[in-house]
């Protein structure tokens, strides 16, 4: 009677250990969680690329002039190497302003964050524009 | 039953260790960002602690006083981090106004391309020299293009020309330097990114004219910027000045003397509204050996901190880049962390 009771106990030991092998085997199965913390710094650099740039209302001017190659350039200094990125210009109605790509190379395939950033123009007719930087690490 | 239990206690732990510690190291990620972030933007205490050569920060920051900016850091405490500067703080000064004991780091600021400068060539006609340079601007690689402006000082001569670098980031100004005069030279451009008039950069090229290659910088004076006055300390007795000069992109002016000593001189920095670095150049002899020494203002670039090139390999370590403003141009601060305990 005691015999059994002890067999039983040892089967119900051993399925625990397979139960707890195999919850922790099925959990690691899962993709690995995107690095917050590097997105998030990625993010930041990128709002603060923005915002450096719209220091004395440069930013504003240049997209108000259209100055697509302007933009790109310096955001190609101001971010670091390795960081591609895309922006794209919004206007307040939300309708694309850039015809042209403002990137340095493609985004695809890279996990890649997305920062906004209102510019406004300081003439008397102020005018408003979104701009949507999106961001990826390549190396 | 107990062993088995054990086994299993064990064997999970085992497994899930690594897996633990890769939680914590990205809160350690986040915590170097937060870290880093408070450096930048908080002034420290005193706040005011960069312009006096006496005070010593408890609290570390960098941000300048009553700035309307965001990542807008004050000149001297950025000054005071250079340890060529004589009134520089020490890095267990830093590490302890910190406040983070458990973590080691390293800071750099830069700026946010390179200039370099080659001495193409130079012919003799008549009564002048003429120095041909080659200026190269770019950012680990990749040509920037420029407008430049180049200074050339020798003794009590100085001279101002302008030129830039195309698509490529090559570029060439041709200078030329009356042979009435000999000694060490300098030339110095400054670059400043068409797309952006706060994005600047210099370099300096160091030259004998009529005379053979001068020594190092720092052979004879020390130089440190702080509160906007220069000090002189000569490193030997008998170094006499014949000029003390500063140079930014769009200015250049002699300096005022404020003060004179046995050993050392003071002088006077202008406060300059202009979108560059300002580089002090003090021209003199010693003995018969001419010299003409710099420095620049914010003294950058500047690295200070824990050499993390000497780490265990494995280790982790955690970088982060942030642009910065320091008199009205940008600049890249880098930071390093790592080592936690």
């Amino acid at each position: 009677m005691f015999d059994r009771k002890g067999q039983i106990r040892i089967i119900e030991a051993f399925l625990a250990v397979g139960v707890i092998f195999s919850a922790l085997l099925i959990s690691f199965t899962f993709p690995a969680s995107p690095d917050l913390a590097k997105q998030k710094s990625l993010a930041q650099v990128g709002m603060q690329a923005l915002m450096k740039l719209d220091t004395n209302g440069t930013l504003a001017n240049l997209v108000e002039g259209q100055d697509w190659t302007a933009i790109k350039e310096s955001l190609d200094i101001l971010l670091p190497i390795g960081v591609a990125f895309n922006l794209t210009v919004y206007d307040e109605n939300r309708q694309q302003v850039n015809l042209q790509p403002i990137r340095n190379s493609n985004l695809l395939g890279h996990e890649s964050v997305s920062v906004q950033y209102i510019c406004a123009t300081r003439n008397q007719v102020v005018q408003l524009f979104l701009l949507r930087l999106q961001l990826a690490w390549t190396t | 039953m107990v062993i088995l239990a054990l086994s299993a206690i064990v064997g999970a732990s085992k497994v899930t260790t690594p897996y633990l510690n890769g939680l914590s190291s990205r809160d350690d990620a986040e915590r170097f960002q937060q870290l880093a972030s408070y450096v930048l933007l908080s002034t420290g205490t005193p706040s005011n602690w960069g312009q006096s050569s006496g005070t010593f920060p408890s609290r570390l920051g960098l941000a300048k006083e009553n700035s309307e900016q965001n990542y807008e850091l004050d000149i001297d405490k950025v000054t005071r981090l250079n340890s060529r500067n004589i009134y520089s703080l020490i890095y267990s000064q830093i590490w302890d106004a910190l406040g983070a004991t458990d973590v080691a780091f390293q800071l750099e600021v830069r700026t946010l391309f390179e200039v370099s400068i080659r001495l193409a060539s130079n012919s003799t006609r008549g009564d002048q020299t003429s120095y041909e340079f080659e200026i190269t601007t770019k950012k680990s690689g990749m040509p920037i293009s420029t407008e430049l402006c180049g200074y050339v000082a020798v003794r009590n001569f100085v001279n101002k020309t302008a030129s830039f670098t195309s698509s490529n980031g090559i570029g060439s100004f041709t200078i030329g330097i009356p042979n009435w005069i000999s000694g060490a030279a300098l030339f110095l451009v400054t670059a400043r990114a068409k797309t952006n008039p706060q994005i600047v950069s210099f370099d300096i090229y160091s030259f004998g004219h009529n005379s053979q290659t001068p020594l190092p910088n720092g052979t004879f004076t020390s130089l440190s910027p702080l509160a906007y006055v220069l000090k002189a300390s000569f490193i030997s007795s008998g170094t006499e000045i014949m000029s003390a000069s500063i140079f930014t992109f769009n200015y250049n002016f002699s300096l005022a003397e404020k003060a004179a000593g046995v050993q050392s001189k003071e002088y006077t920095i202008p406060c300059i509204l202009d979108s560059s670095p300002m580089v002090m150049v003090l021209t003199g002899h010693n003995a018969s050996t001419s010299f003409a020494e710099w420095v620049p203002y914010p003294q950058l670039p500047l690295q200070v901190g824990m050499d993390f090139s000497q780490s265990v390999a494995g280790s982790k370590i955690v970088t982060q880049s942030h642009i910065v403003t320091i008199n009205q141009a940008l600049y890249e601060v880098v930071t390093k962390w790592g080592g936690t305990v």
